[in-house]
């Protein structure tokens, strides 16, 4: 083995375990792409990290290949959703988002955790098209004008999510300095950090 | 519990400014009989001292994010590195209270000392701690969240200022696996849970510490910041908003391009959430339509201050916090220019 193929194989593994920043990610990814050497190692790195994890995660490569194969069939076969986005956007806000006449039906907690899946559904389906950070508008003390940017036009003012960069600015100020709790350090900071902040 | 005094001074020794208040021993309480601080206190002492990597997912208004973590800690000091798996890639590095966060597509490295992580646990110990008065917690027995078996607690507020929350804790080591943040009604406005957790997992503070100082080809930026009052600043809260305190006031450069306008950013907390008045001089050209805005369990509300003919166009307020609206509206209506 030559120290070349040496260096490429040490790149893939640092990848693998997370090792790597900025330039050498791209390096490494580059490699992954071009070399089918690279990409078979790529592979066996992590199933030698799921055989060490776990006895059933340790299928070989040709079942991951075969699936994906499977999933580009039955993608050509969908018929196409043009208005998919569209539609995401225009997450109805609940009039009722604003009541606070107490805890009456507090006991029941988990009252939304069906709907917060498909929220979630929603979400993974416009990740790709829209990463920026939404709002939604809760109500309305004045007429839409100028500093929001709708991110739809037409509908409801009061329905539509809309992206603001000088809202995001304060958000992420809010989370680095405002983020006073007891909950900041269990849970608080690793939420913020993973939370899509806007560059600042 | 002397640990929990230990941990006190330890936060102290970190937090370094943060003023000291009587530090009483935590009761001694079964899990069912735990009140909302001795939860809070438990969960804090357990992200202090474990080390793990894991794989966390937030979902907030109908989006999602997730990152993968690793946290050491050696018994003083923290270390953690959280890598973005979604949106544009990101690396934050926090040791203690320094935090940097890396941005390979613009190549920022933007550093910044987050003395608000060094206020706990004064937070819980204080006195007069809203945390017991404006929140019940209740034992709701245990689920399994990313294969480990975790305790349940709900922390339900006991007024329609602030939400409630449910928080899953791992049963052996207490560590925080999965947070809910409710409404009035119980819906989940946002969560945030490990899919995968490995605890006791192999993490070496010194490779995290070589990775953090590693800053080569990257601009490094720092936040600026001038500690102020609200007083100072010409600005006091006329009623104050139940359970809130003030906790700190800054004055920061509005945005880069606008150097010269500064803007307050007054931060109020009441333990478990946090609220931020952002105030600058009003702008017609940047300031448009008030109104109230909803993201997960963060809400937003903007609106035109103490206007006064003939002077000037008065302030511009824009209030953030993990609040209900109503919340913010108090807030608002509470403000009062003195100058």
């Amino acid at each position: 083995m030559t120290t070349h193929e040496m260096n490429e194989r040490e790149l893939v593994s640092a990848l693998a375990d997370g090792q790597l920043q900025g330039d050498d990610i791209a390096r490494a990814l580059a490699l992954i792409e071009r070399s089918e050497e690279a990409r078979a190692y790529w592979h066996a790195c992590h199933l030698v990290g799921d055989v060490l994890r776990a006895q059933e995660l340790a299928a070989d490569a040709a079942r991951d290949a075969a699936f994906v194969a499977r999933l580009r069939q039955r993608l050509q076969a969908e018929a196409p959703q043009p208005n998919l986005v569209t539609a995401i956007e225009l997450v109805a806000v609940g009039a009722d988002s604003e009541r606070v006449e107490g805890q009456k039906n507090f006991k029941d907690p988990v009252a939304n955790d069906a709907s917060l899946r498909w929220k979630l559904v929603a979400g993974f389906a416009s990740l790709a098209a829209v990463v920026a950070v939404g709002w939604q508008l809760v109500s309305q003390d004045g007429t839409a004008q100028g500093g929001a940017q709708l991110a739809q036009a037409g509908g409801e003012p009061a329905q539509v999510m809309l992206r603001d960069p000088r809202l995001d600015q304060l958000l992420a100020a809010h989370q680095q300095f405002g983020g006073t709790s007891a909950l900041q350090m269990p849970a608080g900071f690793l939420r913020n950090a993973t939370f899509e902040r806007p560059a600042r | 519990m002397a640990g929990a005094v230990m941990l006190a001074a330890t936060a102290l020794a970190q937090g370094g400014a943060a003023t000291s208040p009587p530090v009483a021993p935590a009761s001694q309480a079964t899990p069912a009989e735990r009140s909302a601080a001795d939860w809070l206190m438990r969960l804090h002492e357990a992200s202090r001292r474990r080390t793990y990597i894991g794989t966390l997912v937030v979902t907030s208004g109908g989006s999602m994010a997730s990152s993968r973590i690793w946290h050491v800690c050696d018994g003083q000091q923290q270390m953690e590195r959280v890598e973005s798996l979604s949106g544009a890639p990101r690396s934050t590095f926090r040791r203690n209270d320094e935090v940097i966060t890396f941005s390979p597509q613009t190549k920022v490295a933007v550093a910044e000392k987050r003395e608000s992580l060094g206020l706990f646990p004064n937070l819980l110990k204080a006195p007069d701690s809203a945390i017991d008065q404006f929140y019940s917690a209740r034992a709701q027995g245990s689920e399994r969240v990313a294969g480990l078996e975790a305790d349940l607690v709900q922390l339900t507020p006991k007024d329609a200022l602030r939400f409630g929350y449910r928080i899953w804790s791992e049963k052996k080591t207490g560590l925080v696996v999965k947070l809910q943040t409710l409404d009035a009604e119980g819906r989940v406005l946002e969560q945030v849970a490990f899919s995968e957790l490995q605890l006791d997992a192999p993490v070496s503070m010194d490779k995290l510490t070589q990775m953090m100082r590693n800053t080569d080809g990257y601009t490094l930026e720092k936040t600026e910041l001038v500690k102020t009052s609200a007083a100072a600043e010409g600005w006091q809260l006329k009623k104050p908003v139940p359970g809130f305190k003030p906790m700190s006031c800054y004055r920061r450069p509005a945005g880069a391009a606008r150097a010269a306008d500064t803007l307050v950013q007054w931060v109020f907390s009441d333990g478990l959430a946090s609220v931020s008045l952002f105030i600058e001089p009003f702008d017609r050209r940047r300031h448009g339509a008030e109104g109230t805005m909803a993201m997960g369990a963060t809400h937003t509300l903007v609106r035109r201050l103490a206007e006064r003919p003939g002077q000037d166009g008065g302030w511009w307020l824009t209030a953030v916090g993990e609040v209900p609206a109503a919340t913010l509206q108090a807030f608002a209506q509470g403000l009062e220019r003195r100058k």
